[in-house]
Order: C-alpha cells, then structure tokens, then sequence
C-alpha cells in the first residue's frame, strides 16, 4: 500500500509538470487554433534563462523563477509577432511546420548559450524529502504540485473573472462576433502566447528542479505532454489538467508496476504508456474527454 | 502521341548506355575516385623494398593521412550531445599531447600530428557518415568514442583496413586488427569491483543482494558481463538487472524496480548525464544501496552538485591510473606539465587524462611506422604489430602489442572515493590491482 | 504568345507524362547525368547522392500521403525503421536475395501502412499527426525490446543480400568494368527512385489521384460525390507506407548499421520532420519536388559539415579555424534547417516546385513574360 501511495504522489508531481506544459499547448489553440509544437522551446528556454538569472546573476531563487516567467511570456510575445501574425489564413499543416522550425532554432540558441553539460539549477529544494506517515514525499515534487495547483487556480480566475480573460474566450469562441464588441484579436493572440510562454517556463523550472538535471533533454519532455493536451481535448484547459495527471499517475504506476507484472511488455514500457492511454482513449472519443466535437460543412 | 513515349525513352537509355561504354573504355578516367588512391599507395611501397616485420626503411611514402610532412590522424567523437561531457575533454586529451609534442618536431621529430575532428553526437550512423567523410584524408583515427559507435565503424575499418583508437573499453576491442585498445576493459573492471568490495572490504557474497543498473547497449552490456562473470568466480548472482535508454531523463521506474527489490549493492553503468539523475532519484526515494560505477559514469561537477553528500557516502568509482596531479607517476607528471602549458584553463578530469595517454600510444605507433619506413594503412597495421609494450608512464596500464592473437591488455584497475576537496572529485581509496577473478577472464580470440 | 501545344485540348493531353518536347529532353538529360555521375563525382559525393535518393523515394510517399491526400502523418520514420530492420532480418539473417527481400518488405510496409490509415478514418488533422507521432515511440519501444529480430537497443549490422541473379548491385561488373560500392549503389538506388517516381506520377495523373486530392480537398463532398473515404485514405497510407519501407530497406543495405534510435523518439521524430521539410522545400502535391527538396534537407548538412572542414565559419566551432565560436557544426545544421522551414513556409508556401512552375512560365511566354 505504501508503494502504491509513494508511486501516486509521485506520478501526481508527474501530472503537474505535464499539466503545465499541456496548458500552454492549450491556451495556444483555443486562442489562435494553431498547435505550437515549439512550446517544449519555450520550456527549455525558460528553465535555462531561470538557471542564469539564478546563478549567473545571482538573484535569489523566487526572483529568478519570476523573472524567468516574465521571460517566457516576452518570448511568446514576440515569437507572435513576428512569426505567427504572417501565418494567419494559411493551412494548418503550414504553421504547424513553422512552429517544428521554430523549435530548432530555440533549441539551437539555448545550446550554443549554454552548451550541453549537465547544469544545476540551484533550486532550494534539492534532494530533500519529508517524511509524511511512512511516504517519503520529495520537497521539489510537493512544490511542483503547489506552484502547479497556484498557476492553474490563477488561470482560471483568470479567465473567469478579469475582462481580458472574457475576451480571449470570447475570441476563442467566435473571433468576428468578438471584434465587433470592439476585442482586437492580435491582442488576444499575443497575450495567448505570452501567457503560454510564462506558463511553460513555470513548467520547465519544476522539470529541472530537485535531483533532475538541467540539460537540453527537458525539451523532449514536451512531446511526453502531447498525450496530455489530447487526452483532455485540444481546446479545454480543464482537460489538459485532467489529461496531465491522468498521464503522469498512470505513466508512474506502469514504472513500478510493469516490471513485476507485465514483463513481457518490454523494459520501459512506461516512457510509451502514456501514447498507447491517448490512443485508446481517442478510439472512443476522438476529441479528447473535454474536447469540443468539431462541426464540419461541406 | 503517347507512343512516342517509351520509344524516346529507350532510346535515351541507350545513347546513354553507349556514352557509358565508350567512357569505360579507359579506366584512366577515373579521376579523383579515391579507390584508385589505396591502389596507387601500395604499389610505392612494393617499390620501396621489402618491409617484413620490423625490418628498418628509409623515409616513408607519402600515404592516405601523410603528405610527406604532416601526419593526420582522424578524431570521432562527440562533441554535441550527452556524451560531449566525455568526447570534449577526452579531444583536449589528444589535442594537447600532440601540441606538446609538435612543438619538439613531431613524430620522430620530423613529422607533426594534425587532428581531424568530427562531431558523431554519440549517435552510430552519424559517426559512420563521418567516417565517410573523412577516411581518406587520414592515416587512421586517434579517438572514435563509445562502445556503439566503434560497434558501428568496425566493419567498415576492416574493409578499408583502416586503424582506430577506441575511446571505450570494452574486451571485444582486445582481439581485433584494426583497433588500438588501451586500458584495462570493463569487463575487468566490474570484476575487480566486485572483488574488491567482497574480498578486500570483506563483504559476505552470500548474504548481499547485487544488483546491476546497466545503459541498454553494448556498453552497459559490458559492464553486466564483468558483473555476472564476477559472479561465478566469488559466488553470487545478479537478483535485478534495470535497464534504460542514454537518452532517458527520469528513472524513477528503475529506482522503484532497484528498491523494492532490496538492492544492497548496485553496478552502474552509464554516462555522467545520467548519474546525477540517477543518484538523485536515488537520494529522494532514500534509497542507499553501495553504489559502484564503471569509470565513464563519473564527471567532476557531480562532486559540486547537491548529490555530494549521498555519492561520498553511498558511491565507489571504478578507473585506473593515479590521482590528478599526483605527480609521483611519472605520466601524470608529464601530462600535468604539457596541461599547463597548453591547456592552462582544463579542470582535472579523467577523461582529458585518458584522451592523453591515448594520443601517446598513436604516437607510439606512428614513432614505429616511421621506423620501418612505411606510413601506409599496410604499415600502420605493421607497427602495430611490432610495436612491443604500449607504455604510459603510469597513466594507463602498459599494455603489450602485437599480432591480436598475442595481445596482453593490462587488467589493473583501481577505486576512488568522492570527494570534493579532491581534485576532479575523485580519491583514490585502493591501489592498483588486480584481482584473481580478472586474471580468470580470457578474451575471445578469433582461431 | 502562349503556344498552342501547351494547351490542353483532349484529355489524353492533359495526362500526358511527358507533356512538351522540352521535358522528353529533360528525362534525356536527367537520365545521362544519372549515368555519369557515378564516373565523375568523388567516392563522398556519391555517398551523399545515395542518402538523397533514399531521401526522395521516401518523401515521393509521404508527398502521397500528405500533399494529394492531405493526411498529416509524423510517423514516416517509423515505416522507415521497420523497412530497415526488414531488410535486415529478410537480407541479412534470412539470406533472401536482393528481388525478393526487396519486394517483400515494400509489402510489408504496405500492409503495416493499411493497418495505421484506418486511423486516419477516426481521426483528423492535429489529432491524426499526434496519434502518428505516438506511432515513433511505440516503434522505438518495439525495435528496442524485440531483441532477436532488432538486436535491442545496441542496433545491429545489416547485411543483406545484395544479388539479382548473376548482378551485385555493390559491386557492378558492366562491359567489363568494375564499379565499387559507392558507384554502383548509386544507380541502383537512384533508378529505384526512377521507377518509383513513374509510379507515383502514374498514380496522380489518373483517377486515385484525382480521388486524392478530392479527399485533400474537402473530404466530406468528396465522400457525397462517391469517392470513397475509407479506400483511400488507407490506401494513401499503405502506399506511403510501401515507400517508406523501401527507403527503409535501401538504407540499410547502404548503411549497414542500424539501430532503433535513429528511427523512434527523439531522432526519428526529427527524421519525420526532415522528410515534411523535404516536401516543404520541395512542393507539397508534388512528385519532382519531392526530388528536390531531398537534394536540398538531404545534402544540405553535409555540404556544411565539408565546407565547415575546409574554412573557417567565424561564428562556429569545430571547424577549420578551431575551437573559437559559440555553436558547433551540428547546431549550425540544426538551426540553419528550422530556419530553411520557417523561410520557406513564410515566402514560399508551395515550394521549390512552385518557383520552377515559375521559372518555366516565365520562359515560356518570354518575351512576354509580364
């Protein structure tokens, strides 16, 4: 009983770090409809900008995560901007393409910044744990959980009480409706990026956090969140968190136990549990749990 | 219409056809095909006179790699990627001793050593395009790093008869042609750990769990091998073998396997990239078994991470060779010297001490192609052959060279503590030695 | 003054392979310098050239998959893998000679492809490409678990059989003369990717094509005007499945060395993404600009690599000058790739293929071409 609590707590930390990811992918195409497959970019670049506000600069550790957040969200501004503001009217696939490209080249500036050794992010919580009625809980993992459950109940007052959390949804729902209420749609678009931008850089400082290491491998972690975003359904935020720890708890119970029960199934078979749950949910509903069904004309 | 189609078609084939056969006609029109050059090199030296073993030549041809006044010899290694933490300073390795020793001349003092260096990224078939790319320019290779990459580029050294220095350590390296191996191999390695811990530490085989943490490829596959063979000679057997990827982030899943299983005392084979994770994951879960590792886990920030404390409880590393900087040996002597000059920034690191003394026994080898007159991928083989013990003045253990069939790699290995105050992190808590187990091992040797 | 043969005025023309005397020269001269080459390029250039044609047979595929049937997949490596580890087992292990083991895995891929497009019947769009996406690492787990066919996780060496009847096609003997490995691999691939072009083309120009491209276009009025859905969706991902496996298959036998990531996870994701930028470059709903974009995502990298050996770029290290710059060669390619898809998308969606369409246009109505 106890390995199986230990295992839940740990695949809940888990499901937080996808469900943080998944919410950026999320805001994106509810917003904008556009699937930014360079959003695992903007977590490495916001994990390594936290590393050098961290120790580079020498700021403490809470400024460095803040500012890092501010970072990402300037990022995903101007990524906007520049690049996604061309692509407006053009095929999907398209800027799908540009979004892959995208991820190269932040790829690419990140390494060539900060070069691909293993780096220590210098987070407070280090290796420690406390011990909770025989669970041995990882103080980065319970700090993972809180920042996570503090972004996600930000986001949704957000999105339910401000004005500006109204008119995204609104643009999200029907963009002409919503312009001719006087919402300007480039802003949303660019304030959808930056949100997502700031949220992933949250994401990849609690990937980096703790015993992990901070190396270019965390942006790859990001394809591990895609089962996430379309398990709950491409266009709800609710579901990207539903869909994250649905994800993380079952890809950490497959880790502990697999090997004992299913062994056949292969050595680590838990890094694909996560594809072989999306799929089979998407053969029953092929929108996600919380997706909207897609009405399609002639 | 449409019929002229296919007619136009064939008859194109066959005016092209028969451009084809009129430009076969002469061979000579051949230029630049750089199968022409392997031939045109042997013929100079059937020219030369005979050079049967060890006989003395006059100056050697120009060759592959050799324009009758640089030598250059071809680097593998990953320069990107998660091994660059090994491939970069084990290039410096090579880099510096061959400055040192182009600043006294070169080889024999005529012949100064240049360096091709190409990034594989760890990553097979990148390093076979690189070898494509680069094989007819050098006389061999000084450095091709990691267990699957050299699997990946031997067949091709042996087609092209072609010698490369392994960067890894793995026994199957011992027997083959076209491989200088250096050091004691992984193989042994794990076996004179196990020995240590159960017959010098005297640690009862009987009553301790040993379990093994392996890379899924042939280099942790070496490691598992040394492990097991260990365990037939004192008495034990491997109770769980966990397994992953060198590109795996998070090992949780291993950890949990390693931990319920009662691990007491666990072989770790992988690159630095993963130790720190692994160790972590380790650390969180209270999970402290004797961590052993084979010598490629180990990079030196490790000792200056947050995981210090547990690895100078928990962690023993396998290597040989002395301490940084303890100058009694007579290599790490000269290697410190030629690092101060010529590398003054270079932290203490193993690998840059290993990449070093590889360069030293190339240039062991090119001293005795020189010799014999004859810088030839043939003579290259030749000196090899005859070239006696490889020595390194300590660096590494000597090793006697010669037909592969005669081959005597050293088997010595030696244990290393963490320890932050230590430079490079690591001190020496054994002396080298080998151990009866090891001695036990016999290399598989083609008939 | 357009001129009259360039107007289509039967349906016979309009599906013409080769529509205009122009282009008969052209295959002329394509299929002299695919006869030539071989005696006049270096041993590495030829290497290069075998890489790209592998390249163009795969991307001929997924250009069938994704440009005429519009069925985004970004599981392409995968079928590329399981062509190689086909070869592998059918050549190397089962010692099948050449025209049978290639043939049989094309089939293979075929029937994998067919097993995988009924996907696409549920799923769409971004859903489709992330599902296929889950396809690399399912194969990447099965390539490194199915260990007495693949070998696991340390790869294994492919030696297959390369015989058609009395032919090597590693080592031609031809009027006499001999070829070595790079020369005759060379024409041997690139006539493969001869014949699969001709395939392909043969297939868009007529009826499937047509039904393809409906079902790109608006699938569900293609379904109410009779085209079936079901047919050829799957059957586009059979198809591209075949080629796939073939290319799969040819670079094995060329490489000789595979191992299970080059074609799942991380890696095989960024080969999936090569062949979409190859069809990018290239032209989507093209067979020729599946050739060209090959030529360029194929050799781009290595063309950098030898040009980073020989000069020194100022900003890079690694190369001839040293150690002095702050990117290394390969992250050079890896940028400079991104950066080749984001351009294209921005300036020329439709690809190099389009700028040839333009090109030809130009000097068609010259000199009339305003």
């Amino acid at each position: 009983m106890t390995e199986f609590l230990q295992l839940l707590f740990q695949g809940i930390a888990l499901g937080s770090q996808y469900a943080l990811i998944a919410l950026g992918f999320v805001v994106i195409y509810k917003a904008t409809g556009v699937i930014n497959f360079a959003q695992g970019g903007f977590v490495l670049v916001g994990a390594y900008l936290a590393y050098n506000f961290n120790q580079t600069w020498d700021l403490p550790f809470p400024l460095a995560l803040l500012l890092a957040m501010a970072a990402g969200a300037l990022l995903g501004a101007i990524v906007e901007r520049l690049l996604l503001r061309r692509m407006v009217g053009e095929p999907v696939f398209a800027v799908l393409m540009i979004t892959i490209g995208l991820l190269f080249v932040l790829e690419q500036s990140a390494t060539s910044m900060w070069g691909f050794d293993n780096l220590n992010l210098g987070d407070p919580w280090g290796i420690e744990t406390v011990e909770v009625a025989d669970l041995n809980l990882a103080v980065a993992d319970l700090w993972t959980i809180g920042l996570a459950a503090a972004a996600m109940a930000a986001f949704f007052a957000f999105f339910r009480y401000t004005a500006t959390g109204v008119a995204m949804r609104a643009t999200a729902v029907d963009q002409e409706a919503a312009a001719a209420q006087g919402i300007a749609p480039g802003r949303i678009f660019a304030l959808a990026w930056a949100v997502s931008g700031a949220v992933a850089a949250l994401g990849g400082i609690t990937l980096a956090a703790g015993p992990a290491q901070l190396a270019p491998g965390i942006s790859f972690v990001a394809l591990a969140a895609f089962p996430a975003m379309i398990l709950g359904g491409l266009d709800s935020p609710a579901g990207a968190v539903l869909g994250g720890i649905i994800i993380g708890v079952t890809q950490s119970l497959t880790a502990g136990y697999q090997p004992d029960y299913a062994e056949w199934l292969g050595t680590n078979f838990h890094t694909v549990m996560p594809y072989v749950v999306m799929i089979l949910i998407l053969l029953v509903r092929p929108y996600g749990i919380f997706g909207t069904r897609e009405v399609r004309r002639i | 219409m449409k019929r002229a189609n296919p007619k136009l078609r064939i008859l194109a084939l066959f005016l092209s056809l028969s451009l084809v056969a009129a430009a076969c006609g002469d061979d000579d029109d051949e230029p630049e095909a750089s199968t022409d050059t392997s031939e045109e090199t042997s013929t100079p030296e059937d020219d030369s006179g005979g050079e049967e073993g060890g006989e003395e030549g006059g100056e050697p041809e120009e060759a592959p790699g050799f324009d009758g006044e640089t030598i250059r010899l071809g680097v593998l290694t990953p320069q990107t990627g998660v091994a660059a933490v090994i491939g970069n300073p084990l290039t410096e390795g090579n880099r510096v001793f061959f400055e040192a020793l182009n600043a006294e001349g070169g080889i024999a003092g005529k012949y100064p050593v240049e360096l091709d260096v190409a990034d594989t990224q760890y990553q097979p078939q990148t390093a076979v395009q690189q070898y494509n790319a680069t094989k007819n320019n050098v006389a061999g290779y000084v450095q091709v790093l990691g267990t699957p990459v050299v699997n990946a580029v031997l067949p091709l050294l042996s087609e092209d008869e072609i010698v490369a220095g392994p960067a890894s350590l793995d026994s199957f390296w011992v027997p083959e042609q076209y491989l200088l191996a250096l050091g004691g191999p992984y193989q042994l390695q794990a076996v004179n750990a196990m020995d240590y811990w159960f017959n010098q530490e005297g640690n009862d085989p009987a009553d301790t769990t040993v379990c093994t943490m392996i890379q899924d490829d042939p280099y942790g596959e070496a490691g598992q091998a040394g492990v097991e063979f260990a365990g037939e000679q004192i008495g034990f057997e491997v109770a769980e073998t966990a397994r992953f990827a060198a590109t795996d982030t998070d090992f949780s899943g291993q950890i949990n396997t390693l931990n319920s299983g009662g691990c007491e005392l666990v072989f770790l084979v992988s690159l630095p990239s993963a130790t720190g994770a692994i160790i972590g994951a380790a650390a969180q879960q209270q999970f402290a078994p004797q961590w052993i590792g084979q010598s490629p886990t180990w990079v030196g920030v490790l000792a200056q991470s947050p995981i210090a404390p547990y690895l100078e409880e928990n962690f023993l590393l396998m290597s040989e060779g002395p301490e940084w900087g303890d100058t009694s040996s007579e290599g790490m002597a000269q290697m410190i010297e030629d690092q101060q000059e010529y590398a003054p920034d270079q932290q203490p690191d193993i690998y840059f001490s290993f990449g070093y003394a590889q360069a030293w026994s190339w240039a062991q080898v090119l001293e005795r192609a020189v010799e014999m007159g004859d810088l030839s991928r043939e003579g290259i083989v030749e000196a090899m052959n005859s070239v006696g013990t490889i020595t390194t003045g300590g660096l590494l253990g000597d090793y006697e060279y010669g037909p592969p069939e005669e081959r005597v790699p050293p088997r010595e290995s030696r244990v290393f503590a963490i320890d932050p105050e230590s430079p490079g992190g690591l001190r020496a808590v054994s002396e080298e030695f080998v151990s009866e187990a090891a001695e036990a091992f016999e290399f598989e040797f083609e008939g | 003054m357009a001129r009259a043969r360039d107007l289509h005025v039967s349906y016979a023309q309009h599906v013409r392979l080769v529509s205009s005397r122009w282009m008969a020269v052209g295959f002329i001269a394509l299929a002299a310098a695919w006869l030539l080459a071989p005696l006049v390029l270096s041993e590495f250039q030829l290497d290069v050239g075998s890489r790209v044609a592998i390249f163009a047979l795969g991307a001929i595929g997924l250009n069938l998959l994704t440009g005429y049937t519009g069925q985004v997949s970004l599981g392409h490596a995968f079928f590329i893998g399981t062509g190689a580890y086909a070869a592998a087992w059918a050549g190397g292990d089962q010692g099948w000679p050449l025209w049978i083991w290639l043939p049989a895995i094309t089939l293979l891929g075929t029937a994998l492809g067919a097993v995988i497009g009924p996907f696409a019947l549920r799923l769409r769009g971004n859903y489709l490409a992330i599902v296929t996406l889950g396809l690399l690492f399912l194969g990447e787990h099965v390539f490194n678990n199915w260990e007495s066919v693949t070998g696991g996780g340390a790869g294994r060496a492919v030696e297959a059989e390369t015989t058609i009847g009395p032919l090597d096609v590693t080592s031609l003997e031809l009027f006499g003369a001999e070829f070595d490995r790079e020369q005759s691999l060379f024409w041997f691939i690139w006539l493969l990717v001869g014949i699969g072009a001709l395939v392909a083309k043969n297939l868009v120009r007529t009826r499937p094509g047509r039904a393809m491209q409906a079902v790109r276009d608006r699938d569900l009025a293609a379904e109410v005007i009779g085209v079936s859905l079901a047919r050829y969706k799957v059957g586009a991902f059979a198809i591209s499945s075949g080629y796939a496996a073939l290319a799969g298959g040819l670079f094995g036998m060329l490489q000789r060395y595979i191992s299970p990531t080059e074609f799942g996870g991380q890696l095989g994701l960024f080969l999936s993404i090569q062949y979409i930028a190859i069809i990018i470059v290239g032209g989507i709903g093209t067979v020729f600009g599946s050739i060209l974009g090959a030529f360029i995502v194929g050799a781009m990298p290595r063309i950098i690599e030898s040009v980073s050996q020989e000069q020194d770029i100022p900003f890079v290290f690694g190369d001839a000058g040293g150690q002095d710059g702050f990117i290394s060669v390969f992250s050079l390619n890896q940028a400079l790739f991104g950066i080749l898809i984001i351009g294209f998308l921005l300036f020329e969606p439709r690809g190099l293929a389009a700028i040839w369409l333009r090109l030809k246009a130009y000097f068609r109505s010259w000199p009339f071409s305003y």
